[in-house]
């Protein structure tokens, strides 16, 4: 089975512009390489300034990677073409609150990344935007709606919405599960375990919450001061850590699983 | 004895037409050494009712109680001005977001040296300035940080903000407080630096003796640092117990989901399986059910539940529910 994304050797150093001898660059993430199929998650975990968040932006394109490249279903994604890049990668953010304009309506909101990306008439957006927004728990007629007439809840199902409304094949999950509260984050946890079995979507999920991760993903990488300490599968790290680090993250979180 | 004793509190907020019900009969009480979690959703009225009992809520909040008592004293037979000075010595308060609480324009070690009391300063008053200084670095010593010089002279933004919430903790130590409320002090942090914070405030309750009621809308994050948990929804009492009870074998339906609903409490559940949860959110205060504000989302609601139902006590296991499901285990 070939991997939907694939990433190899990327890593991004930021420069400090000083006077010539006086030049430095700092490295935000050193080198790193894996691969996602569809249908599995990823879980990134780390502390701030491990370099979670320069990750997730090199694969959105906010960012231009310093070496490295990005290959999704081996096609090479170049940095600068974000029509290509937008259908298919796609990103949550930690609040949603924030993210979604206020002075637009949920329509026009959900209307935007399709008019730039796809050719449909204005009846076919419509169509999709309606069909979209049941997809993710919410009526259609929440369209005429403007974002503050919502809960915290239903405006991170609007950011989901906004996320899937282009059929991508791998969502990028920014901390989008730790802003809320625990019974809408398990709410949120089941609908995108079932959008991911219906659409095979490949997550990247970056958490700080272990029992999260452990019931969310396949396979977790620890990063640490933009260097990978372990990567491998989710049920096999966190029950067997092989680094000191991994290990006082699991100690501080009081985390245990059942021996069996 | 308990040193906090609230019975049926009720805060009321004050609009043009009919006053909502925003805290509906919520009882509380503490002991002395005692720490407490007070756990509830965004918008369930906790951070409503530490202020009530701190007495920091404006004109437009109606706080109405049976019993309402600090160590003895009714605090709703006296005046403000009585009550305040009462408050003010005992009890200290540490908010959420300590960057937004600190003053940006000031310097830590100023901010700090207000906050010491004139009362515990000895001397003549050529002598004070020195005592406030050593006052203030002592205060920081005693919440872990060791370089106070560098502490004192820099500015809120400098600091991390694992750094300003234990600056924040030193200024609430400042009185010597007997019951520090910490209305969710390590929202918005890292789990390394939830765990500092939280691993000192117990030490603080272990070696000062010094309650605390300790705010926070995850159950799972509180049940490590906490003796008994409160439980509140929508402005409601739902559950009190200690804290084996609540998270093992809560008897309120509501309880019961916000602990299956934790991925961390279930371990054993298969991966990627689905999680339970209730339907639905929490209802606005403009949109309240009657009865059990929980009704409209419950798994086990029946007819009875238009009414609200009484607190029924079980050896210290106290539950608001019709139909608790104590006979379950």
């Amino acid at each position: 089975m070939t991997s939907l994304l694939q990433v190899s050797n990327l890593s991004k150093s930021y420069k400090l512009n000083g006077f010539w001898f006086n030049r430095k660059s700092i490295p935000a993430l050193e080198p790193l390489s894996f691969d996602i199929q569809a249908y599995k998650t990823l879980a990134i975990v780390g502390e701030t300034a491990s370099g979670k968040s320069t990750l997730a932006k090199l694969l959105v394109g906010a960012e231009k990677p310093t070496t490295g490249n990005i290959k999704l279903n081996g096609q090479m994604l170049q940095h600068g073409n974000f029509k290509q890049r937008c259908q298919h990668i796609r990103m949550i953010f930690q609040d949603s609150g924030t993210t979604l304009n206020p002075s637009l309506t949920i329509q026009q909101l959900l209307d935007e990344p399709l008019r730039l990306n796809t050719d449909l008439t204005e009846l076919e957006r419509n169509k999709l935007i309606q069909e979209t927004l049941q997809k993710v728990g919410l009526l259609g007629e929440h369209m005429s709606f403007y974002p503050h007439m919502f809960s915290g809840g239903q405006k991170q199902r609007i950011s989901l919405a906004r996320a899937i409304i282009l059929k991508p094949q791998v969502i990028i999950l920014d901390e989008a599960l730790a802003a809320l509260d625990p019974s809408l984050r398990s709410q949120m946890i089941n609908l995108l375990l079932d959008l991911q079995q219906q659409m095979g979507l490949a997550y990247i999920l970056i958490s700080h919450n272990l029992g999260i991760v452990r019931h969310f993903s396949d396979k977790m990488m620890v990063l640490c001061k933009g260097r990978v300490l372990e990567v491998g599968d989710t049920q096999q790290l966190l029950k067997n850590p092989q680094h000191k680090y991994t290990k006082k993250l699991i100690m501080n979180q009081h985390f245990k699983l059942p021996n069996n | 004895m308990n040193i906090l004793d609230i019975r049926n509190l009720s805060i009321k907020l004050l609009t043009s037409t009919t006053p909502i019900l925003a805290v509906d009969r919520v009882s509380l009480a503490m002991k002395e050494g005692e720490v407490r979690g007070l756990v509830g959703e965004s918008g369930s009225g906790k951070s409503l009712l530490a202020q009530a009992i701190v007495g920091v809520l404006d004109d437009k909040w109606q706080v109405d109680a049976d019993r309402f008592h600090w160590r003895g004293i009714d605090l709703m037979r006296l005046s403000v001005d009585e009550r305040k000075k009462v408050i003010s010595k005992d009890v200290a308060m540490i908010f959420q977001e300590p960057m937004a609480c600190l003053d940006p324009t000031t310097t830590i070690g100023a901010q700090l040296e207000e906050a010491v009391d004139d009362e515990q300063l000895t001397g003549y008053f050529w002598q004070r300035k020195q005592q406030r200084k050593l006052a203030a670095a002592n205060l920081l010593h005693k919440v872990g940080i060791k370089h106070h010089e560098v502490c004192t002279k820099s500015y809120p933004h400098q600091l991390t903000e694992a750094l300003c919430q234990r600056v924040m903790i030193a200024m609430a130590l400042a009185k010597r407080p007997i019951l520090l409320i910490a209305d969710e002090p390590t929202a918005a942090m890292e789990s390394t630096n939830q765990n500092q914070i939280f691993r000192l405030l117990a030490s603080l309750n272990q070696l000062k003796n010094m309650s605390i009621l300790l705010i926070s809308h995850d159950l799972e994050n509180v049940t490590h640092w906490t003796n008994t948990i409160t439980v509140m929804y929508s402005g409601q009492f739902v559950e009190a117990g200690t804290t084996q009870h609540i998270f093992n074998k809560p008897y309120h339906p509501y309880t019961r989901a916000l602990v299956d609903s934790s991925p961390k409490a279930n371990m054993q559940i298969p991966m990627k399986s689905r999680l339970m949860t209730l339907p639905g959110s929490i209802p606005i205060l403009q949109h309240l059910p009657i009865g059990c504000r929980l009704g409209p989302r419950c798994p086990k609601a029946q007819k009875a539940c238009v009414q609200a139902p009484k607190v029924k006590n079980y050896h210290g296991h106290q539950v608001s529910c019709h139909y608790s499901l104590k006979g379950s285990y």
